[in-house]
């Protein structure tokens, strides 16, 4: 790995950081931002485009997908802040442009944002990205808040246990910031490899269906990399997915991952 | 003085007439509305339904259950089969009616609509329960079998209606259910409710009165000719054999059974903490969808926290989050394992 | 195997799955997934339950109690509307004396030594410059001192609080508690209110919201329920109670547009919006310390300047027309005159007249350029001359007294004012609104049921008190 000093010191990204605004020409990464509402996922936003998209202790301010781009060490990223959702799977419009983005969209990366708070409750929504995508990032913020209430994190742990990079940061201040851009260029270059959480806990008569469908999946498009998501999403009836397997659209979900890559635990 | 008393009076009568535009029962529009439909299509789609449905039940047809179903004279029954048959839709046998290949997958055609129409009614609309099926029959004949697919595709496909009936696929499949009807079952049984007859109506808003719905558990305590006692979200209920025979059930095993010394989150007081065991199946749609959102799932941990100014709604925490829950949903979740918890020490 | 065949195979087999697995499939999946979820922050949360959130469970105490939640919450909300209402006098002024008074006569003069034709300055300058500025300096202030502080207290999280008191009413009338906030909203803007309606996820009550705001006597109305209690209620009693009295009628006009907006509420729940689907939920946030500099840079961006913005785009058009009706003539009368004189028996029939009528109907860009209009209005029907400023200029006076006399030369009695109170009260939202109305419900249906029910109810019930008035008289 190349992991000198200089370029995973915090201080070399302040310098090499650009933040290039709504200037999204000829981009070389797409980052895509999820997370609940009201964790701070718009100031996440702002601290690395420099926008400024109105946050609010509330939920649901973030309607519209809002874009933004940055530079970092050469390279442009194109960033996508999503609508805030609880959820991926209750079919409403905002679920359904999060969920269609990290699906179809192919980001090079996801950040998800959650609220260092209420982890347990955000969880929720990160377990439902790592079974959509293996590209993802979890920003725990608001760190600030959560000590202030004498909550701690142990991000060692949760890295392990969701196998992805865990970040905890509170963007208000811009703590946690440069750590968050230096895994976002480990995971698009492929320094680190994610290897995602994914559900054990299925009951055995649903998991039988499951497997089932999930089966016929990969034999119809083999290397699927979701294809246990797409076989309960077919379970629930989402007419998108069905459409999507009708007119092979869902294969787009394929090339991305086609580069073999040999697994590492972290 | 006199011109605006005049004036006042023919205002006056202008709003009464305004009112009686859409009041009662949808006013003079709603009547115009009624007169206007197509009545033809609507008698033979009706009918089509209602021969499937005997089938399906295995009666046979009988022309004057028909006519009362329909409410309309001997003549226009006769009139009615005689042209179902002409357009091949029905045959006869040793004088017996049944559906042809084609006249089914109309009749299943017409139910997935109606079918799809209550499921949308129930998840989608404020609509009470009672209220569904006649609104589905409402708007059946007008609906385009297009237009019910992609209403069941905006719903993620539904399979089951909230009576509990199949909703037949695209197709026109549809499963068989296996159950019993609840005249048939002896006391001390643990049931779980499949399916809840809603015609006749006058029926079925009592049974929904009861606060009865598919999906939920009951246990029959008491059997006899005259009565059926049960009981159901904690409370006991007594209906007449008669009634019972609309509600199809299906009996459980142990390890299928709820927990059964629930109470609800409703009665939970401010400063205590209890398990989630199941929400209700009344609670339905996308208010469902949110409290599973919330982490509101059986096993969860769940305190209350707070009353508002009202008493009504009530703060909880759930997972770290502190939710605010109308006494209504409160009903709908039931729990268990109650103790206090003091957090505010 | 043919391709089409083994996906139309897959898509059959999860058919038929879907019957095996049964209803409560995504239950299924929900409690797995948080099963997880509890199970991976069992492991790396680390908080002691009895310390954790100490402070948000004091101040939540505090303002849910029954003896100490009411009185914070009114004086919260008072305390906002006063600081508004105290606060945007002086700029507002400020502003109107550059806008108006200084820079106008400015540019007027400018362009007129270039040469310009004088259709040309009374269009663009008399019309569209003035009410622009007219717009500007009214409305910018109030919204500027009203937004920052509501977002403060919308960023502590206090406001999910009041929600979360006030639910238990609005609950009865079929709506949401976060009316209440979109509600006070409404008293800064109605547009910024219907904007704020987007934090109810439950689309019947957000219509209800959305239809029922302009209820909120908005900022552009106070000023003219104050002149015209002023004028007409005030003096119906001797001088020492006029001021007591002519507040209370302001105060009355209020109270009536928030009880209207829950009646409407109830009607709308009831009847048009019956069936609309409708998901009750409200969650609580933890507090956190609000940032001020960077709640006022964005509540400045994304409310004040947003809605002003809007605002303009409508104001500058609308003076435009102000002074083409007013100048243009057909045969020996102006435009605004002909119908005025064709208004004026329907206007007087239902106790207002065809000068207000006219000016609500072009004025519908801002309340706040309604009483210049009708000022401007009534001085080119009446032919008094001395004041203002010629036809199609807006102005107003700074002397009440002058007003007044202008009005009842204009033939208002106590009457036309109430009504007038009434009908500012209930009449269509501004264009601003409408469009925000629409740009929000997505809807021409909801759209046209938010802009036509308030002027129906507006004239309806101008019409039963001015026959009730006669008959009494």
């Amino acid at each position: 790995m190349a992991d000198d000093k200089c370029t995973s010191c915090p201080a070399f990204n302040r310098k090499s950081l650009k933040k290039l605004g709504i200037n999204l020409d000829n981009t070389d990464f797409v980052v895509a931002l999820a997370g609940n509402p009201n964790t701070g996922k718009s100031t996440v936003f702002n601290s690395l485009t420099g926008l400024r998209q109105h946050t609010g202790n509330w939920p649901g301010k973030t309607v519209a997908r809002a874009e933004g781009a940055f530079s970092l060490n050469e390279k442009k990223y194109k960033i996508v802040d999503l609508p805030g959702t609880y959820s991926l799977l209750s079919a409403s419009t905002d679920e359904e442009i999060a969920r269609n983005f990290i699906l179809f969209g192919q980001p090079d990366v996801t950040i998800v944002v959650v609220d260092a708070t209420r982890l347990e409750r955000n969880l929720n929504l990160t377990i439902q990205i790592l079974e959509i995508t293996d590209k993802a990032i979890l920003c725990v913020n608001l760190m600030d808040e959560a000590r202030r209430n004498k909550i701690d994190i142990d991000s060692r742990s949760l890295s392990r246990e969701l196998g992805i990079p865990v970040i905890l940061a509170s963007a208000r201040q811009g703590e946690g910031i440069p750590e968050l851009l230096q895994s976002v260029e480990d995971v698009v270059t492929g320094r680190f490899l994610c290897n995602p959480f994914r559900l054990k806990n299925i009951s055995s008569e649903l998991n039988y269906a499951v497997e089932k469908l999930e089966k016929m999946l990969i034999a119809e498009f083999p290397g699927m990399p979701n294809a246990r998501w797409v076989a309960l999403r077919l379970l629930e009836g989402d007419q998108q997915i069905i459409d999507s397997i009708k007119n092979g659209e869902i294969s787009s979900v394929i090339k991305q991952q086609i580069i073999p890559e040999p697994k590492v635990e972290n | 003085m006199n011109e605006s008393m005049q004036a006042l009076i023919i205002g006056l009568s202008a709003l009464v007439a305004m009112f009686l535009l859409i009041w009662p029962k949808g006013g003079i529009l709603g009547l115009f509305k009624r007169i206007t439909r197509d009545k033809k299509r609507e008698l033979i789609e009706d009918s089509l339904k209602y021969i499937y449905n005997c089938e399906y039940n295995k009666n046979c047809l009988c022309v004057d259950e028909l006519k009362n179903n329909l409410s309309i004279s001997s003549d226009k029954v006769k009139n009615l089969l005689h042209s179902l048959e002409e357009t091949d839709l029905i045959k006869t046998e040793n004088s017996k009616y049944s559906l042809t290949s084609e006249g089914r997958s109309y009749a299943l055609r017409i139910i997935r609509i109606h079918r799809l129409l209550e499921r949308h009614f129930a998840d989608q609309t404020s609509y009470k329960d009672t209220e569904w099926h006649d609104k589905a029959e409402n708007a059946e004949h007008s609906v385009s079998f297009e237009e019910a697919n992609r209403l069941a595709a905006k719903m993620g496909n539904p399979i089951f209606d909230p009576h509990g009936d199949p909703i037949p696929n695209e197709k026109g499949q549809i499963p068989l259910i296996e159950g019993k009807s609840l005249k048939d079952i002896s006391a001390g049984i643990i049931v779980k409710i499949i399916h809840i007859e809603d015609e006749p109506t006058n029926i079925y808003s009592q049974l929904v009165a009861l606060g009865i719905s598919p999906g939920m558990q009951i246990t029959i305590t008491e059997k006899s000719d005259k009565r059926i006692k049960f009981i159901a979200n904690n409370d006991e209920c007594v209906i007449a054999p008669a009634f019972a025979e609309n509600i199809t059930v299906a009996e459980l095993n142990e390890t299928e059974q709820d927990y059964t010394g629930f109470s609800l989150l409703a009665d939970l007081k401010p400063g205590y903490l209890a398990t989630v065991r199941s929400i209700s199946k009344a609670c339905r749609g996308q208010q469902r969808r949110r409290l599973l959102d919330f982490g509101i799932v059986p096993g969860t941990k769940i305190y209350s926290d707070l009353e508002s100014l009202g008493g009504d709604p009530a703060a909880y925490i759930v997972r770290g989050t502190k939710v605010a829950l109308r006494k209504k949903q409160a009903r709908e979740i039931y729990i268990s394992d109650i103790e206090k918890e003091d957090l505010n020490g | 195997m043919d391709i089409k065949n083994s996906k139309e195979n897959i898509l059959n087999t999860a058919e038929k799955l879907r019957w095996e697995v049964g209803e409560d499939f995504h239950d299924n999946v929900m409690e797995t997934i948080y099963t997880d979820a509890a199970r991976i922050a069992d492991i790396v949360v680390i908080k002691d339950n009895k310390k954790a959130f100490h402070l948000d469970r004091f101040i939540d105490r505090l303002v849910t109690s029954k003896w100490t939640g009411f009185p914070i919450m009114f004086l919260l909300l008072a305390l906002v509307f006063w600081l508004t209402v105290i606060g945007a006098n002086y700029p507002s002024g400020l502003l109107a004396n550059i806008f108006v008074d200084f820079l106008y006569p400015v540019i007027r003069q400018y362009a007129v030594s270039f040469g310009t034709p004088l259709w040309i300055t009374g269009l663009l300058i008399d019309g569209g410059y003035l009410a622009l500025a007219w717009v500007v300096s009214v409305m910018l202030p109030p919204m500027a001192i009203f937004f920052p502080m509501f977002t403060i207290l919308e960023d502590f999280g206090y406001l999910p609080r009041v929600s979360f008191n006030m639910d238990s009413l609005y609950r009865k009338v079929g709506a949401h508690g976060k009316q209440a906030l979109t509600m006070s909203m409404g008293f800064g803007c109605n547009a910024a209110g219907v904007i704020a309606a987007r934090v109810i996820d439950s689309p019947r009550e957000k219509l209800i919201a959305i239809i029922t705001n302009n209820f909120s006597l908005c900022n552009g109305r106070w000023p003219t329920q104050i002149l015209i209690a002023t004028i007409f209620v005030g003096t119906l009693v001797p001088a020492e109670y006029s001021g007591l009295l002519s507040a209370s009628a302001v105060i009355f006009v209020a109270l009536l547009g928030i009880g209207l907006s829950l009646l409407v509420s109830l009607f709308l729940s009831r009847t048009m919006l019956k069936g609309e689907p409708s998901a009750f939920s409200l969650e609580l946030p933890p507090y956190r310390p609000p940032k001020i500099l960077q709640t006022l840079y964005t509540s400045l961006v994304d409310r004040t300047l947003f809605v002003l913005w809007r605002a303009m785009v409508f104001a500058f058009p609308a003076g435009m027309v102000i002074w083409l009706v007013s100048n243009i003539n057909v045969g020996n009368n102006t435009v605004a005159e002909i119908f005025i004189d064709w208004a004026d028996p329907f206007g007087l029939f239902i106790g207002l007249n065809g000068v207000i009528l006219l000016a609500y109907i072009i004025a519908i860009p801002a309340n706040e350029i309604v009483i210049p209009t009708i000022l401007m209005l009534t001085i080119m029907v009446t032919g008094i001359h001395n004041v203002g400023e010629g036809s199609g200029v807006l102005f107003e006076l700074s002397d009440v007294n002058e007003t007044a006399n202008i009005l009842k030369a204009g033939g208002w009695t106590a009457l036309t004012g109430i009504n007038l109170m009434l009908f500012s009260l209930m009449h269509n939202p501004c264009s601003t609104t409408i469009y925000t109305i629409y740009k929000e419900t997505k809807s021409l249906k909801w759209t046209l049921v938010s802009t036509i029910l308030p002027i129906a109810m507006g004239l309806t019930v101008c019409f039963f008190i001015a026959q009730i008035w006669r008959l009494l008289e």
